[in-house]
């Protein structure tokens, strides 16, 4: 004798899941092709630049000259990137030209403007304790919004630095270069890490 | 004896039935919408559409990096693509290597847009149903 159970009742699937997933594709598709990819070892390179130039401007010799040695090792740092992103996207065959890397500069560059005109204004009226705190808050401010034409974790890293800006302007001075070391040495070379894991965090 | 002929007329729709049945504004109603839609229900080409969409031109290895496919599957589905005449191809050479750049087509742009005011149309439909 056949024991007939009753029939399972399998969850409905919507009408429109199909075309829910085909529009999240696209969506998908399009912030990838928009989209830069930035490698791990951007970061990486940085970070070692800012550990560099902790290192130097900790010793009391050259102590006195940290402000040039930090702008010093931001031109380089920022060429060093530039490079690295240039090569990596080379050996992708991908070109760093177009939309997306326009869209990349418009979302870095009024932050690290507005952070060389403060940078000058504080330098001016002598207040240079201000200046690190300026500097980790502003360069936080441009990777949030370079995170709209790159990916979460750069945001993510943005308010890290965001972060430690705050908190750099409320220390004494004797902590200054510290916190400048822990955000562009300690930072990027985290993140750096992290991106480089998770295959130039692109999300797609 | 004649065979009794049963033709029953059918009930009128109620309004809430009629409103119900009514054909969903915006669906492929011609047979270019409907050949578009065969074509992009490859995945692939569908993102190599859109990512087209949001730029003047993509190259070969551009397309390859962004779906992480081979050669030869991208070559095939750019080429089904071409032959729709919704994809250009341009091959030159830089630096004595070979470069393929695809643009989307005046008409791959307006089949691109039409599909997505369908897939819309479907979505916005279901949900107020």
């Amino acid at each position: 004798m056949l024991k007939l159970g009753k029939p399972s009742m399998q969850a409905a699937i919507p009408i429109d899941s199909r075309a829910a997933t085909t529009l999240q594709y696209i969506r998908a598709s399009m912030d990838a092709a928009a989209s830069v990819a930035v490698p791990g070892s951007t970061g990486t390179g940085m970070g070692l630049v800012g550990l560099i130039a902790t290192a130097l401007t900790v010793s009391p010799a050259l102590h006195p000259y940290w402000l040039s040695i930090w702008v010093g090792s931001a031109v380089v740092a920022a060429a060093l990137g530039a490079i690295l992103l240039a090569r990596q996207s080379s050996q992708r065959g991908l070109r760093l030209i177009g939309t997306p890397i326009r869209k990349l500069l418009l979302c870095l560059l009024p932050s690290l403007f507005a952070g060389g005109v403060i940078t000058g204004a504080l330098w001016s009226a002598g207040n240079l304790h201000a200046i690190p705190g300026t500097w980790l808050l502003l360069y936080g401010c441009a990777l949030i919004s370079a995170s709209v034409t790159t990916t979460r974790t750069i945001g993510v890293l943005g308010g890290a630095f965001t972060l430690l800006g705050v908190l750099a302007l409320l220390l004494p001075d004797s902590l200054q270069i510290f916190m400048l070391g822990a955000g562009f040495g300690g930072l990027h070379l985290l993140f750096g890490f992290l991106i480089g894991r998770m295959g130039h965090g692109r999300q797609v | 004896m004649a065979a009794k002929s049963s033709v029953h007329a059918e009930p009128a729709a109620s309004p809430r039935k009629r409103a119900k049945l009514a054909p969903v504004p915006g669906l492929p109603h011609n047979k270019d919408d409907v050949a578009f839609d065969r074509l992009v229900y490859e995945r692939v080409r569908l993102g190599i559409m859109s990512a087209l969409a949001v730029r003047d031109e993509l190259t070969f290895n551009e397309l390859k990096a962004l779906f992480e496919v081979s050669d030869g599957n991208l070559s095939a589905h750019a080429r089904k693509l071409e032959e729709a005449k919704y994809l250009s191809c341009t091959k030159s050479f830089e630096a004595r290597r070979p470069r393929t750049v695809y643009r989307l087509t005046a008409l791959g742009k307006s089949a691109l847009n039409r599909y997505l005011d369908h897939v819309e149309a479907v979505i916005k439909a279901t949900r107020r149903g």
